[in-house]
């Protein structure tokens, strides 16, 4: 098992150094942000300090290297475009994600999973239309869509809800009474944009609910136990239910990822201050090292979260980590 | 008794040395300079010294993330946003404000000696920065010997030395006659004039103080979420009056349309950039106002136009883009009517800018612009690279529409907006072709100068333009010490550029700015606010008043 862990461990890392890698190469392919930064006009001094201060001067291997050695030490450099260490910016942002993100998530799980499991438990009938009608409604309207329209009539028209950015809360590092206030205020400013951003993915966790409890009730174990006599709902709720949800969580524990690393439309739309739009300003202005270091946050979110599935896998069942 | 000696022969050789220099007096109006003086247009600042209470919160949106940069003026960009910055949390030496293009700020009182070659500074007294660290002379002369922002170098190059006369009083000597000095040490157009607190940037380093910056302005920074939010509070003690609004809040809200919301709903008193679709809906709304927020006129360059090749090359074809533009049509499209047609591409605004029969509007005559084509030897036209200044894509159709009754078939090449600006900065080279068109606008301050200095001349980095008759007249300019002179040589290029359809002014753009009901003056009497000339954004803030909060 020692030896398992260790293997994914060094796939874990070599795929990050990829990542990192990658993404350092693509961010230099899409211009130049010191001409892009410096005004019609602007003298070769003004032009030549930019690029010393954004260390732009040195070659690309130098750039690389100094990248690298500074990845090591925790340092993602300067932002180009908001002029202050990335770390600091990206952890400001990154609890504003998470809050909108699980707010999201849970909106997406409640609508979806009941929904979906009616859908399977009451196939072809009514309830399973009206369950495929929300499911199709949730992939095919984009959540701007949504937003804009939940703008428009609980924030223009009745006045019920704000529609710009997340409240006054605001996680501080440094200070611990924000750590559990931050979670529980403004909850006003959050109910519109979790709620655009959950009913894509309610959509999809619907589908893949129902297509799972089908699956499952399908199958031949479930046969048996009805066969013995078991309640319909017993067989739903102790058979059933946990295992048609081993693909759901799987499922939704990417989606969570997704939905607060890259929520960059609803987080432009409701002026949310998440990751997202620090990855948006940062392609928009050529700024490598927020690409870079939001790049990198997410992917390690990704592999991390792989991680702990293979070797949760691993321990749960050992032919994984026997064919590996 | 040697040290008890040198200690007053020290002082007085010292003070023998100033007086060459300078004479110290004191008193508002004392002269510092020995000489002959150039004449100033300063105009005096307005001081209120009656203490009001400032009232309410004014929310305002920017139209794109916030750069905690721009609260550094040491390291001040080209761009002017970041003028509206320095105007809360910093204060200059001399600015424009609404009473004057230039005005007295932190200087009371200044000279510039008639062969350019000194200026002399004397400040207000008992001056503050935020901590309430006094304001001197010291930090004067730090802030210019330490800024690296825009025109540094030229700053650099022109100082000889920096003498400190007293805590107030300070002479700035050049190795040559510095003419444009006062233009660019003008708070509207670099930031070496607004001055930073020697004191506290050691201490905060370069990082801490753009986190937290302190300066002597009308607001102080009291939070800040990188690119998001910065909310700053009013200084009552503020020098020039008390400012009328308590907090201002400014978002980076990029999305037009939330914006438009925030209006709606009185998240926002503010907003700016609120053009195109949504002008419309601002228009229509009875509870919003407007200001329609002159900037600077759209004008067409044609990057390569006189090399071999190019159709551009001939002055009728040039002609024929200008005459096939209806302007007034598209001024009714792209700003609701807003807009005028403009016979300039500089702002009429920035001094020596021709303008009313001087630049007269284009006339609108598509036959004419037809035989003058065929005159050109292009009678069924050409196709061209069409480059609008993004977002403003629309405009770019409109205008590509009408090139085509003329035979010239335009491909939009839409570009978002830090690529086209990667682009024009690197003048003809950024935009390689001798088919193209580029749609460009640039409401710059320091005089039309500035302009032709930037797009109009052999030896800028965005030079657009290179002729030699232009040349003459520009170096004929850079050598003159004569300010008649200058002003007539920079009208005499403007009218070349005109004359010869070099660039093609469009319209004078409305960069509309909209205004949510808290903010007082009722009605269109806002529109003071805007006053200030060659201003995109609405300063100075102090002036700014809002309704109490709720």
């Amino acid at each position: 098992m020692r030896r398992y862990i260790l293997v994914r461990a060094l796939y874990s890392v070599v795929t990050l150094w990829l990542l990192v890698t990658i993404i350092f190469g693509l961010v230099r392919l899409t211009g130049d942000p010191v001409e892009m930064k410096a005004e019609a006009g602007a003298d070769a001094a003004y032009v030549a300090r930019l690029k010393h201060d954004w260390g732009l001067d040195q070659s690309l291997p130098r750039q690389y290297l100094s990248f690298l050695g500074n990845l090591l030490q925790g340092d993602f450099g300067h932002s180009f475009e908001k002029s202050l260490p990335v770390r600091d910016i990206y952890f400001e942002r990154l609890p504003n994600s998470l809050k909108l993100g699980f707010a999201a998530f849970v909106i997406s799980i409640v609508l979806g999973v009941p929904l979906g499991m009616l859908s399977a438990l009451k196939v072809n009938s009514w309830w399973d239309s009206v369950g495929k009608g929300i499911a199709l409604f949730g992939l095919s309207m984009p959540g701007f869509f949504v937003g804009l329209v939940l703008i428009i009539v609980f924030g223009i028209q009745l006045g019920w809800l704000p529609v710009l950015g997340k409240g006054r809360s605001a996680f501080v590092g440094s200070d611990p009474s924000t750590w559990v206030l931050f979670w529980f205020k403004d909850w006003s400013h959050l109910i519109m944009p979790a709620f655009a951003l959950g009913w894509y993915f309610s959509g999809a966790m619907l589908r893949i609910t129902r297509s799972g409890m089908l699956d499952v009730l399908g199958s031949d174990y479930i046969k048996l136990v009805r066969l013995k006599g078991v309640p319909e709902r017993m067989v739903v709720a102790k058979h059933a239910f946990k295992n048609s949800m081993i693909p759901v969580l799987t499922f939704a524990g990417l989606n969570l990822l997704i939905i607060v690393n890259f929520a960059v439309v609803i987080e432009v739309i409701f002026n949310w201050p998440g990751v997202g739009q620090l990855l948006y300003d940062g392609l928009s202005n050529r700024d490598f090292p927020m690409v870079q270091g939001v790049v990198l946050m997410s992917g390690l979110m990704i592999v991390v979260l792989n991680f702990a599935i293979d070797v949760l896998y691993g321990y749960v069942d050992p032919r994984i980590r026997l064919s590996r | 008794m040697i040290r008890g000696l040198l200690a007053p022969v020290t002082a007085l050789v010292l003070s023998v040395l100033a007086c060459g220099d300078a004479v110290a007096q004191k008193g508002p109006g004392a002269p510092i300079l020995s000489g002959p003086l150039a004449k100033l247009d300063i105009k005096p600042a307005q001081v209120d010294t009656a203490k009001g209470t400032s009232k309410g919160t004014l929310t305002v949106a920017m139209h794109f993330a916030l750069d905690p940069g721009w609260l550094d003026p040491l390291e001040h960009s080209y761009a002017i946003t970041q003028q509206m910055y320095d105007y809360l949390v910093h204060d200059t030496m001399i600015k424009p404000m609404p009473y004057g293009y230039v005005t007295y700020g932190l200087a009371e009182h200044v000279e510039l000696a008639a062969d350019f070659r000194r200026a002399a500074f004397r400040l207000r007294p008992g001056l503050k920065f935020h901590d309430g660290h006094a304001l001197t002379t010291a930090d004067v002369k730090w802030t210019y010997e330490n800024y690296k922002g825009a025109y540094a170098k030229l700053f650099h190059d022109k100082l000889e030395h920096i003498q400190i006369v007293d805590d107030r009083t300070i002479v700035f000597h050049f190795k040559e006659p510095f003419i444009d000095f006062m233009d660019i040490y003008n708070g509207g157009v670099s930031g070496i004039g607004w001055i930073v607190p020697r004191h506290y940037y050691e201490k905060a380093g370069r990082d801490g103080f753009k986190a937290k910056p302190i300066g002597a302005g009308p607001y102080r920074l009291v939070s800040q979420q990188a690119g998001v939010q910065m909310t700053f509070e009013a200084v009552d003690d503020y020098w020039r009056r008390t400012p009328a609004t308590k907090t201002i809040v400014v978002k980076g809200i990029r999305d037009p349309a939330t914006r438009m919301a925030g209006l709606q709903t009185g998240e926002l008193d503010l907003a700016f950039g609120m053009t195109g679709k949504v002008l419309p809906r601002l228009m229509a709304d009875p509870n919003l106002r407007y200001d329609p927020n002159f900037t600077g006129p759209w004008w067409l360059m044609f990057p390569g136009y006189n090399e071999p090749g190019s159709p551009f090359r001939d002055k009728r074809v040039r002609q024929a883009v200008s005459l096939a533009i209806n302007r007034p049509f598209l001024v009714k499209q792209e700003t609701q009517g807003i807009g005028k047609p403009w016979g300039n591409w500089i702002s009429s605004e920035n001094r020596d800018a021709l303008q009313g029969a001087e630049a007269p509007v284009p006339e609108y005559n598509v036959e004419k612009a037809k035989q003058l084509m065929a005159q050109a030897g292009v009678p069924d036209g050409f196709e061209v690279d069409y480059l609008p200044f993004p977002p403003y894509f629309d405009m770019g159709e409109r205008i590509i529409t009408d090139l085509r009754a003329i035979g010239i078939r335009g491909k939009l090449q839409s570009l978002e907006g830090p690529a086209f600006r990667g682009k024009i900065n690197q003048g003809r080279k950024g935009v390689p072709g001798n088919r193209t068109i580029v749609q460009n606008i640039d409401p710059r301050a320091g005089g039309s100068k500035n302009n032709i200095a930037v797009y109009a001349v052999c030896d800028s980095p965005s030079s657009f333009v290179c002729e030699p008759q232009i040349e003459a007249l520009w170096k004929k300019h850079q050598a003159s010490l004569d300010l008649a002179e200058r002003e007539r040589l920079i009208k005499s290029i403007q009218k070349i550029m005109l004359d010869e359809h070099y660039f093609v002014p469009i319209y004078w753009n409305p960069f509309v700015h909209g205004i949510g009901p808290r903010v007082l003056p009722e009605g269109k009497a806002v529109s003071k606010y805007w006053d200030t000339l060659n201003a995109p954004y609405p300063w100075p803030w102090e002036v700014w008043e809002v309704k109490a909060d709720r």
